[in-house]
């Protein structure tokens, strides 16, 4: 940083430049998507038609879609509706895209938002015991619980749970949807899956983080001092495992928002996820464009989030 | 970091010797690699048995059919016949023919793909981290780009693509597409297109640490090519991050050919585990609950032993955890 600059705040140069090296990522990333779904799929006009479509009315639909244009010309046309945010229409039932995305942004996020709070306060307490008695039964026990518990596929756990909780037990709902309060019934089960699909990751994950800090000198010199093994945990090693712990729940904010593609299929929540498998199926190009960007967006924003935090949180980083 | 290949023969233990000795040490790693060769042989006798009847297989015929006096319908497991020892799929075939037929394809969509991703991960990673300058900046970029597009939304509308596209036109007028079916070939190419981001990184990152080593220097030095140096000379000191990432992206990979199966955009046309339990779905709720303990237990079995292997052998191959 020069003199002249010294009125700035360093965060805010580093937020900056970070913003404006997306910039061509995110260009990347709309050049992939046209000539993945515009170019690589076949003709967008014709997928639109259907099956056996006439001819004449695929020339006359080219023309509308502004397919006959030279391919930089489409593709500035697309960039341009990325950064305008208006992606059009839906093929399939002939709603605005952007209209398509709020519809679906709420059941996604009443499903995604509280599996993975829970899922992560239970794996971050399970971790932090479990490292305190590194090479205990327990620890051997949790252990290997949790590396079986990533050797089963995802589909397995939500099959059995969905015919032995709510079609044989009937203690839930097998499938559906309610907007308001009566949401809950039907969300429960799928949390519950999330919950049992992350949590043997997390605790793996954050169980090495806590073993790091555990080995460390100050946590010696915590116990030494007579602290109880509760007080050192929570209050010493906790806080420095903070950094990780954020930066991994910032990295993981954008799927939260795009949602889980198997649960929402499987328990009819009319989310986002469900929804982007439905319009891949019918090839509903605009708005799995829409979500593609979108789904890229959210990832280098959020990076850079991780980022900035871990930078306030951590006095020792310096922005480079 | 010692150069692995240049050890002086006088030294007592290779580094590789070391990493072997203790993995051996984790018995129960030993046991899940020699599950591995489990999976492995019944995989290859599969391939054999396929080459050697011809179609119909017999995996795809009906238990009636063979007139060993069974219903053309789901049958419990029954001792009565060792085809039936796992029960019948709701057509009435054999549990047992398609699990272990379904082994052979983990184990190719496994290996493969996971070979794919790695050899595009490692190649990359090593000539951005090796020659710097402007290769470093056009694998970051790709790899930022790569990175940033939702990870199954590019598996399910590559998927998507491959199979109505120009490339499996192709595929199938070549003669291994009668043994490799395209539904397989198309994951193979999805997981390898898809998931060599982060063993390229971190290839990439020790690349730039062990270019600087004097051996390093030393090589260049001596003359030799700069492509010959990052072959022969960089690349084995970073292979351990390569041997470990393979275990876990042949994890991804017959993880991905479940859901893929799952979603319609997978294998067809030979059972696979995940063809199984995708068709567990209407199954259970009919009580049909073989076929997918057998498919979900093969799966698990074969995911477990990688995973606990692939862990002992990170541990083996860490040389900071000196025990």
């Amino acid at each position: 940083m020069g003199p002249g600059r010294a009125t700035w705040h360093p965060m805010l140069g580093f937020i900056i430049r970070r913003l404006l090296a997306a910039v061509p990522v995110l260009l990347g990333v709309a050049l992939i998507t046209l000539l993945l779904f515009d170019v690589a799929g076949g003709d967008p006009a014709a997928i639109k038609l259907g099956k056996n479509p006439d001819p004449a009315e695929v020339e006359q639909l080219r023309t509308e879609l502004g397919l006959d244009l030279p391919f930089y010309a489409r593709y500035l046309r697309f960039v341009g509706q990325a950064a305008t945010l208006d992606f059009g229409i839906s093929w399939t039932d002939d709603t605005p895209v952007r209209e398509i995305f709020w519809r679906g942004i709420g059941p996604t996020l009443s499903l995604s938002v509280p599996a993975f709070l829970i899922g992560t306060v239970l794996a971050v307490l399970m971790a932090l015991v479990v490292a305190a008695a590194r090479g205990s039964l327990l620890d051997r026990v949790v252990t290997a619980a949790a590396i079986a518990g990533i050797s089963i596929s995802s589909l397995v756990y939500i099959l059995v749970g969905q015919w032995l909780l709510a079609d044989r037990w009937k203690l839930f709902p097998v499938w559906g949807y309610e907007y308001g309060p009566r949401a809950i019934t039907f969300l429960a089960l799928p949390i519950l899956i999330w919950i049992a699909l992350s949590v043997g990751t997390d605790v793996r994950y954050f169980r090495t983080v806590a073993l790091e800090e555990i080995g460390r000198d100050y946590v010696r010199t915590a116990r030494s001092k007579g602290l109880d093994e509760r007080t050192v945990l929570l209050r010493h090693v906790l806080r420095n495992c903070a950094i990780p712990i954020i930066t991994r729940m910032t990295i993981i904010v954008p799927f939260l928002i795009t949602g889980s593609f198997l649960l929402e299929i499987f328990f009819g929540i009319p989310g986002l996820g469900s929804t982007l498998y439905a319009a891949i199926t019918s090839s509903d190009l605009p708005v799995v464009k829409a979500f593609t960007m979108l789904g890229a967006t959210l990832y280098v924003l959020f990076n850079i989030v991780a980022d900035v935090l871990y930078a306030a949180v951590d006095p020792r980083i310096r922005l480079s | 970091m010692s150069p692995r290949d240049s050890a002086a023969p006088a030294a007592p233990r290779t580094p590789r010797a070391e990493a072997w000795r203790r993995f051996r040490q984790d018995r129960l790693a030993v046991f899940f690699v020699g599950l591995l060769g489990v999976y492995v042989a019944v995989a290859l006798g599969a391939q054999v048995a396929e080459l050697w009847q011809g179609r119909p297989f017999l995996y795809d015929r009906t238990l009636a059919e063979l007139g060993l006096g069974f219903p053309e319908n789901a049958q419990p497991p029954s001792p009565d016949h060792w085809m039936a020892w796992l029960g019948t799929t709701s057509a009435g075939k054999s549990v047992l023919l398609r699990v272990v037929h379904g082994t052979r394809v983990a184990l190719l969509v496994g290996t493969c793909g996971a070979a794919l991703s790695v050899i595009v991960g490692t190649t990359l990673g090593l000539a951005a981290g090796f020659f710097g300058r402007w290769v470093d900046n056009a694998v970051q970029y790709l790899y930022q780009v790569v990175a940033s597009i939702p990870y199954l939304l590019l598996m399910l509308a590559l998927a998507f693509l491959v199979r109505q596209g120009p490339l499996a036109a192709w595929y199938r007028s070549l003669p291994l597409s009668d043994h490799i079916s395209l539904g397989l070939f198309n994951i193979v190419l999805v997981i390898g297109l898809t998931s060599w981001v982060t063993l390229c990184r971190l290839v990439r990152a020790e690349v730039k640490k062990v270019r600087e080593l004097e051996y390093v220097q030393a090589a260049r030095a001596l003359g030799l090519s700069r492509t010959r140096i990052a072959w022969r000379h960089v690349l084995p000191n970073v292979f351990h991050l390569v041997i470990i990432n393979f275990s876990l992206r042949f994890v991804t990979a017959i993880k991905s050919e479940v859901i893929l199966t799952f979603l319609g955009v997978g294998v067809d046309k030979e059972p696979s585990w995940g063809q199984m339990i995708a068709d567990a779905k209407s199954e259970l709720m009919r009580g049909i609950w073989w076929p997918l303990l057998a498919a979900g237990l093969a799966l698990f079995g074969l995911t477990l032993a990688v995973n606990y292997a692939g862990d002992a052998l990170r541990d083996a191959l860490d040389p900071r955890l000196k025990r």
